[in-house]
């Protein structure tokens, strides 16, 4: 997995590439905390180069989505490929977190 | 693949030598229960404990890509069984500390889902079975049978909502996983493991040692 990190007037957007499985998922979870911990609490999450997530990987976006929350920041998803989505459905993600189809529609919310 | 065994005559001398060819099938044998399955199907019609099983099996199982290693259903609890050689042959979270980190993530997940109508709480039993064959006395299914198939379902005993209980064989395999990927040896969920317990347990000769991992 790669992560890339770009600043925006909006927010930050974190992408990531490859799998997210429990041999990287610390790697986003630490990135994820850093951000969220120096205040920058407006982040976009783009995973349209992600092909397999775990549950480890989902955990870290389920504790980053909390933190969010909790300093009233936003966390946003876009870009989920099919295989993706079905297993965020599966998890009951689609009804908790914001997603939207690409990355110009996710920053309008913003 | 599975051994069928079915001899008619109980003093088969054919069934002898078959069952003494039958190899050992070494892999990590898990027991998971959902909690409250029984209290819900009083408080509540099909519509709600049926909605909420099938979204935590699917949790479990889907989210984990662990719905090809079903073994059986007994109830609300689950046997799964993964074969070493299955395990190592995936591309991908194929080591035994990929399993535990898969196993608590899923738990973690339906504890703290932001909606508590969704999922149920799960308990599981993990251990690394050597005493182990691939076989069944019913025409048609796949099972593993032996002693450490077993040891796995009284390892349930000890586990309640919300609770890993592993084996030591299972968490010495994790450890050795840890050294071998060059990680930290309390990487991820293993720093919340417990320390070793030591207990007997109803017909195993030995006392048996495990720890314990909670969800919080």
């Amino acid at each position: 997995m790669e992560l890339s990190e770009q600043k925006t007037p909006q927010c930050t957007i974190i992408g990531i590439e490859g799998r997210l499985d429990t041999t990287n998922y610390n790697i986003l979870e630490k990135k994820l905390m850093e951000l969220i911990d120096a205040r920058n609490d407006r982040i976009l999450v783009e995973c349209s180069k992600m092909d397999y997530v775990s549950s480890s990987g989902l955990r870290i976006l389920l504790m980053a989505l909390k933190k969010v929350t909790l300093s009233k920041g936003k966390f946003v998803l876009c870009g989920l490929q099919e295989n993706i989505r079905e297993i965020f459905e599966i998890s009951g993600f689609t009804n908790i977190f914001e997603i939207y189809p690409g990355r110009e529609e996710a920053l309008k919310v913003f | 693949m599975t051994q069928y065994i079915h001899f008619r005559d109980p003093h088969s001398e054919e069934m002898v030598r078959l069952l003494e060819t039958i190899p050992k099938s070494p892999g990590t044998c898990f027991f998971m229960d959902i909690n409250r399955s029984t209290d819900i199907k009083y408080q509540g019609g099909l519509t709600d404990w049926g909605r909420k099983l099938n979204n935590t099996f699917n949790n479990l199982l889907y989210a984990n890509h662990f719905q090809h290693n079903i073994v059986k259903g007994i109830g609300d609890e689950m046997m799964l069984f993964i074969p070493d050689d299955t395990l190592h042959g995936k591309s991908s979270n194929n080591s035994y500390f990929a399993l535990l980190e898969d196993i608590y993530a899923s738990l973690y997940l339906i504890r703290h889902h932001p909606d508590p109508d969704l999922f149920l709480n799960c308990k599981v039993a993990i251990h690394y079975c050597t005493e182990v064959y691939n076989i069944t006395f019913f025409e048609g299914f796949n099972d593993y049978y032996g002693s450490d198939i077993d040891l796995t379902a009284r390892l349930m005993l000890k586990s309640v909502e919300n609770r890993i209980v592993m084996s030591e064989k299972f968490y010495i395999k994790v450890k050795n996983d840890l050294i071998d990927m060059n990680m930290p040896p309390d990487s991820g969920c293993v720093e919340r493991i417990s320390d070793r317990y030591i207990d007997n347990f109803k017909g195993v000769p030995t006392s048996t040692e495990f720890r314990m991992l909670d969800i919080n």
